[in-house]
């Protein structure tokens, strides 16, 4: 394997994304250790094009929409960070966020472990979901500002990823620090009863991720702590939603299968990403410093 | 003793009771016992433990095995060199694609920016936790793990257990805010500035997201993605996806249109043929529906799918037509017939001569009608008169059927127009393959406009058919013919083309059914009942004296369809009483199919045959074996009557005259007849008796005058003042005449003859087209026209303009009594999807002002489960989006209105 380039930074770094940048410019979004957020041209590395100390301590999670022909709207990206705040920056605006989402004064801060967008089918909706070491899962709506659902999962949120982030709101899986992950239903919101969901457990340790094949939005797959991989697929039933005796709308959760699985490695997988181009292929890094590229073949079959 | 681990009786480690056990999780923790060695190691038990589980639950989490990666000793040869052959192509593939791209460059970059939306308004800060009381009931809850070095303690089986028992209580602390109304998504893209390989890959991603909504059965959306798809770049697939998504939601005319341009972008495309097929075959136009399946099947002989849907077509097909024999059976006749066919093709000529010469036959009827006045004596040319005569009848009968058809709602649209014209011009001037063509396209049009109107949609297949006929295409003229009459069942022309086509392909039972048919719309058709003669013999020569009984039913015409054509031809036969074809007619439309009648008729045609081809002594024995079946019948009497005069044996016409005379004291022919026998024995005074009685019954016979003149001019002096008196009359009549002639002259331009008319109409046409899409409706008619089209097309959108542009107080009134399920539930659904979004106050007064309408309590009770649920949505949309234009008790109340 050849190294095209070898960039070194001064600060750690600890998340990064291509999601909010053009399919020709290919800039990368990255989160360091020290709470700064940058965004590099990688052809002209030396200086960031955009650079913002963006949290007061780590950032956990990164994500961005907008870019790579994904999702309608502006071009944004997302950071979640420990200091429990949550922010959404537009590379065209300088030093301060667009959306802060933090707690309240006197609150704990719990730490922000993870950031998606979704839900971006036009150029106003978008969201953003946020998973917290107390389990917490929140959604917020950029759109009218506020937060629109919340829930507990009982387990620390490692990984939330929508299944399409540019269409109306259909699946989001979290998974969680003890091995399970939820799959929530997310076309149809009850009053009182919020999303549907089902959960499932796998790897026996903790599910450090979760990524959707971007050919089919209803298979994922899982990277857990004890060096495996999990290849999903839900189900829908065969009515995603139902009236309750009250006449309200209430989504129906369908059910997820396992579709294969593999362990790689002893240490945890600690991250994971698919292909957009070619369907299968994808790549995953280790706590065993290694790098691990892996094609599932018959997907189409599935 | 038990297990360390699940305190499991040693007993139950054992092949008979794992045998037994069917307590899955009681033998998955004795799985779990097994494997991990702490009582000892035991792999047959441990293999027949797993066996036995994955019997009862082969889903079982336990059976899950970690796994190594598969690597190349892990396949075949060839499962590898499949997998990597795939894969270095498309490394090549994206290498390439990197190589052209470094070519482009970015000057695009910046331009994009431009149509960026702008930066969300900064700063907004959004508190993470809004409810206080929530957050304290969550800490009340102890979340495991609280710090992180409570993770070391933490128990993965126990907290993977515990997941079993309650999955549904996590929704239950879950909040709500707001419930986001219809997605709006855009239907276009705005592809300024991306270059090819963004489009591909844009194109390529909104048609997969259009696919994943279509397998989980949300086609309103996948139709969505695969038009933006389109939008950005039209692929086949994306076409042929959204085509499919349509059939689903039962959208007929989109679904076909966009099969249409699959077929256009890659002729014989095996999908969009078979979709056609199913759109055609819901539109009920079998035919074509076959012709696809057909050239699917031609392509792929083996395809399992189309022959299936081919048997149901045709059995669907079989059930409306019962009459139609299949096809095979026509071949076999072929086969037997070879022999005969050179007679069949002779005949099929003969035919097609006819058909050629009637064009001119009718100028000359023209013509001989205008030179009326001079003519003397109609008799000596009875024979071209009397087929003139029909010729034009034939025409003038299609004419009122056209005309009839133009009232309907909808008209052809003035593209359609065009080409038919065209098509016309074709056709006159002999060229019918192209003319074929323009038809085609005329069809082709309407249909893909979605707008149907049967009656020139048939008209259109049925000059087709006229085409193929000319060109000896008798398959497709057959087919034409049929789905003109599907359109527009007991039509003459088709009916007339496919006897033709039939018999000149020697089918002959159909050809006879089909000019039977004919006749019993219109008895006066020459050909017809020449033809029908013509097959008569050939059966009895080839199926022997039980030929009948090989018939299929014929079917019986509607007393509609036979007074339609009656008035037509009863509008022609006043000018001309003397025509046997009228003789025809009236027999005819007493006949049922019993035998008895049936050898009468057959007799009697065959009478009328001679009578034609001036066989006058044959022709009266013929009509005399009539007689002898059936005394009654007075146009027998008559027709001999005419075989005499035309013998000179006077003396017997005017006894069959007074024969009839005496059942039917008003019969106008019997007086003429026996008039011109009068005549013939030269009693002149008897003679004008009779003339005046047939004035007197009915004043507008020309013959009648002429003769009358004729004869006072015989009988001299003594009649001067009845002539000059009759001259007066005759100048009225003149008048008549013309006026007739040009409506005539309409009647046959509205079918296919004068190209010049045909584009007054298609002017007219434009008019009413434009007003149907534009102008707001001022009266109740104009607003049911309007609603029918857009009911008739399903055209939510339109029926949303209609309702943006009308102020609803005035809808009550607009419905008046129209107010139908299928009109509720379109409103509803425009309502729903279109309006709601842009004005939400307009859907409530619309709602409003729609519960007043008459008949809306019926509609209402009438509503389907399903249709009310609809209508509980819109409501449910409205209450979320409510604002100042009315408020929250309204819409409670309105609901109450609307039985919700």
């Amino acid at each position: 394997i050849l190294f095209f380039k070898k960039i070194e930074k001064a600060k750690p770094l600890k998340c990064g994304t291509f999601g909010a940048t053009s399919l020709q410019q290919r800039y990368l979004a990255t989160g360091d250790f020290g709470g700064n957020l940058n965004i590099w041209n990688l052809e002209a590395p030396e200086i960031p094009v955009y650079s913002v100390k963006a949290h007061k301590e780590i950032i956990n999670s990164i994500d961005g929409v907008g870019g790579l022909g994904i999702g309608e709207g502006a071009p944004e990206i997302v950071t979640g960070s420990r200091d429990g705040t949550v922010k959404v920056w537009d590379p065209r605006q300088k030093d301060t966020p667009v959306a802060n989402m933090e707690p309240v004064q006197g609150e704990s801060r719990r730490d922000c472990w993870t950031v998606a967008f979704g839900n971006a089918y036009n150029q106003e909706e978008r969201v953003v979901c946020a998973g917290y070491d107390n389990g917490d899962i929140k959604l917020f709506d950029l759109k009218t500002m506020s937060l629109r659902w919340e829930t507990n999962i009982k387990n620390g949120v490692c990984s939330v990823e929508f299944d399409r982030k540019d269409v109306n709101m259909n699946k989001l899986v979290a998974t969680s620090l003890e091995g399970k992950f939820h799959v929530f239903d997310m076309r149809t919101q009850h009053p009182t009863k919020g999303f549907a969901s089902v959960s499932e457990k796998a790897h026996k340790s903790t599910m450090w991720q979760v990524r959707h094949l971007p050919q089919n939005r209803d298979i994922f797959m899982t990277s857990g702590g004890a060096g495996s991989l999990h290849l999903w697929k839900y189900e829908y039933p065969a009515q995603r939603s139902k009236k309750d005796s009250e006449g309200a709308e209430m989504g129906v959760a369908g059910s997820v299968s396992l579709l294969q699985n593999v362990t790689l490695s002893t240490q945890p997988i600690s991250s994971l990403d698919w292909s957009p181009d070619k369907k299968g292929l994808c790549v995953c890094g280790a706590f065993d410093q290694t790098v691990r590229v892996l094609i599932v073949t018959k997907l189409n079959k599935v | 003793g038990t297990t360390k681990t699940y305190q499991i009786p040693i007993g139950h480690l054992d092949y008979k009771f794992i045998e037994k056990c069917t307590d899955v999780k009681h033998l998955e923790k004795i799985l779990r016992v097994l494997r991990s060695g702490e009582e000892g190691c035991y792999p047959d038990l441990t293999l027949f433990c797993e066996k036995r589980i994955e019997h009862l639950h082969p889903a079982s989490r336990a059976l899950r095995k970690d796994k190594p990666a598969a690597t190349a000793s892990d396949f075949t040869a060839e499962e590898w060199e499949t997998i990597n052959g795939e894969l270095m192509s498309w490394v090549t593939e994206m290498n390439e694609d990197d190589y052209k791209s470094q070519f482009i460059e970015t000057d695009i970059l910046h331009e994009r920016q431009d149509n960026l939306p702008p930066i969300r308004c900064s700063s907004s800060c959004l508190p993470a936790n809004q409810n206080k009381s929530l957050q304290s009931k969550q800490r009340n809850k102890k979340n495991v793990p609280r710090d992180y070095s409570e993770w070391d303690k933490f128990d993965v089986e126990k907290e993977c257990s515990k997941i079993d028992e309650g999955c549904d209580e996590n929704n239950s602390k879950a909040r709500f805010f707001t419930r986001p109304s219809l997605p709006v998504i855009d239907k276009k893209i705005d592809t300024t500035g991306m270059t090819k390989k963004d489009k591909i890959f844009i194109a390529t991603r909104e048609k997969e997201k259009g696919n994943e909504a279509f397998a989980i059965g949300d086609y309103m959306e996948a139709v969505t993605y695969y038009t933006r798809s389109i939008s950005v770049l039209p692929t086949v697939a994306a076409y042929n996806n959204k085509a499919q998504a349509e059939i689903k939601l039962q959208h007929w005319h989109s679904a076909l249109q966009d099969c249409e341009k699959v077929l256009d972008m890659e002729p014989g495309n095996i999908k969009a043929l078979m979709r056609r097929a199913t759109v055609h075959s819901h539109l009920q136009n079998y035919q074509t529906a076959i012709e696809d399946l057909m050239k699917v099947l031609y392509a792929e002989p083996e395809n399992a799918i189309a022959k299936k849907n081919l048997l149901e077509i045709e059995k669907k097909l079989e059930d409306i037509k019962p009459v139609s024999e299949t096809k095979s059976k026509g071949k076999k006749i072929l086969i037997q017939d070879i022999e005969d066919s050179e007679g069949g093709e002779e005949r099929g000529e003969d035919i097609k001569e006819y058909e050629r010469s009637r064009g001119e036959k009718k100028k000359k009827a023209q013509k001989h009608l205008s030179d009326h006045e001079g003519e003397v004596n109609g008799f000596l040319n009875h024979d071209q008169k009397g087929e003139s005569h029909e010729a034009e009848k034939i025409s003038r009968s299609h004419g009122t059927g056209s005309l009839s058809a133009d009232g309907g709602s909808s008209l052809l649209p003035p593209i359609a127009a065009k080409l038919k014209s065209e098509g016309n011009e074709l056709f006159k001037s002999g060229q019918f393959g192209e003319a074929v063509l323009k038809y085609s396209a005329a069809i082709e049009y309407v249909m893909g406009l979605g707008e149907q109107n049967p009656g020139d949609i048939s008209i259109l297949y049925s000059n087709r058919a006229a085409c193929y006929l000319k060109e000896g295409n008798c398959s497709d003229c057959i087919q034409d013919c049929n789905r003109a009459l599907e359109l527009q069942p007991f039509s003459l022309k088709p009916l007339l083309r496919r006897a033709m086509a039939y018999e000149s392909m020697e089918r002959y039972r159909q050809a006879y059914i089909d000019y039977k048919t004919v006749l019993q719309i219109d008895s006066s058709i020459h050909a017809a009942s020449d033809s029908v003669n013509r097959i008569t013999k050939t059966l009895i020569d080839q199926d022997g004296p039980s030929w009948r009984e090989k018939l299929p039913p014929i079917p019986v015409v509607p007393v509609s369809a036979q007074l339609h054509r009656w008035d037509a031809g009863n509008f022609t036969s006043e000018t001309k009483p003397r025509s046997t074809a009228d003789a025809n007619r009236e027999e005819q439309l007493q006949m049922t199919s019993e035998k008895d009648e049936e050898k009468f008729k057959t007799l009697k045609n065959e009478g009328n045959d001679f009578v034609k081809k001036g066989k006058y002594e044959e022709a009266v024995n013929k009509y005399s074996e009539c007689m002898k079946l059936n005394t009654k019948e007075c146009t027998v009497y008559t027709n001999r009557a005419l075989c005499y005069l035309k013998l000179y044996k006077y003396e017997e016409a005017k006894q069959d005259c007074d024969h009839v005379l005496q059942i039917e004291d008003s019969n106008i022919k019997a007086f003429y007849r026996r008039a011109l026998a009068y005549k013939g024995l030269q009693n002149y005074q008897a003679s004008v008796d009779d003339l005046n009685k047939v004035l007197l019954i009915d004043p507008n016979v020309l013959e009648a005058k002429k003769e009358l003149q004729q004869i006072t001019q015989l009988l001299s002096l003594e009649s001067n003042a009845v002539a000059s008196s009759q001259q007066k009359q005759r100048k009225k009549i003149i008048i008549q005449e013309v006026t007739e002639f040009d409506e005539q002259k309409e009647g046959q331009s509205a079918t296919s003859e004068d190209a010049v008319s045909e584009e007054v109409r298609t002017s007219a046409l434009l008019k009413t087209a434009e007003k149907l899409s534009i102008s707001e409706p001022t009266n109740a008619y104009d607003f049911g026209q309007i609603l029918n089209t857009v009911n008739a097309n399903k055209d939510e959108c339109a029926c949303a303009d209609l309702l943006t542009i009308i102020d609803p107080p005035k809808l009550p009134v607009l419905l008046s009594n129209k107010l139908e399920g299928e009109i509720f539930l379109i409103f509803i659904q425009s309502l729903a999807c279109y309006v709601l979004g842009k004005d939400p106050g307009l859907v409530y007064q619309h709602l409003f002002y729609l519960s007043k309408a008459e008949r809306f309590k019926v509609v209402l009770a009438l509503l389907s489960k399903n249709e009310k649920e609809q209508v509980q949505q819109l409501f449910d949309l409205l209450s979320e989006k409510q604002n100042h234009q009315y408020s929250l008790e309204d819409l409670e109340s309105l609901k109450k209105v609307y039985e919700l």
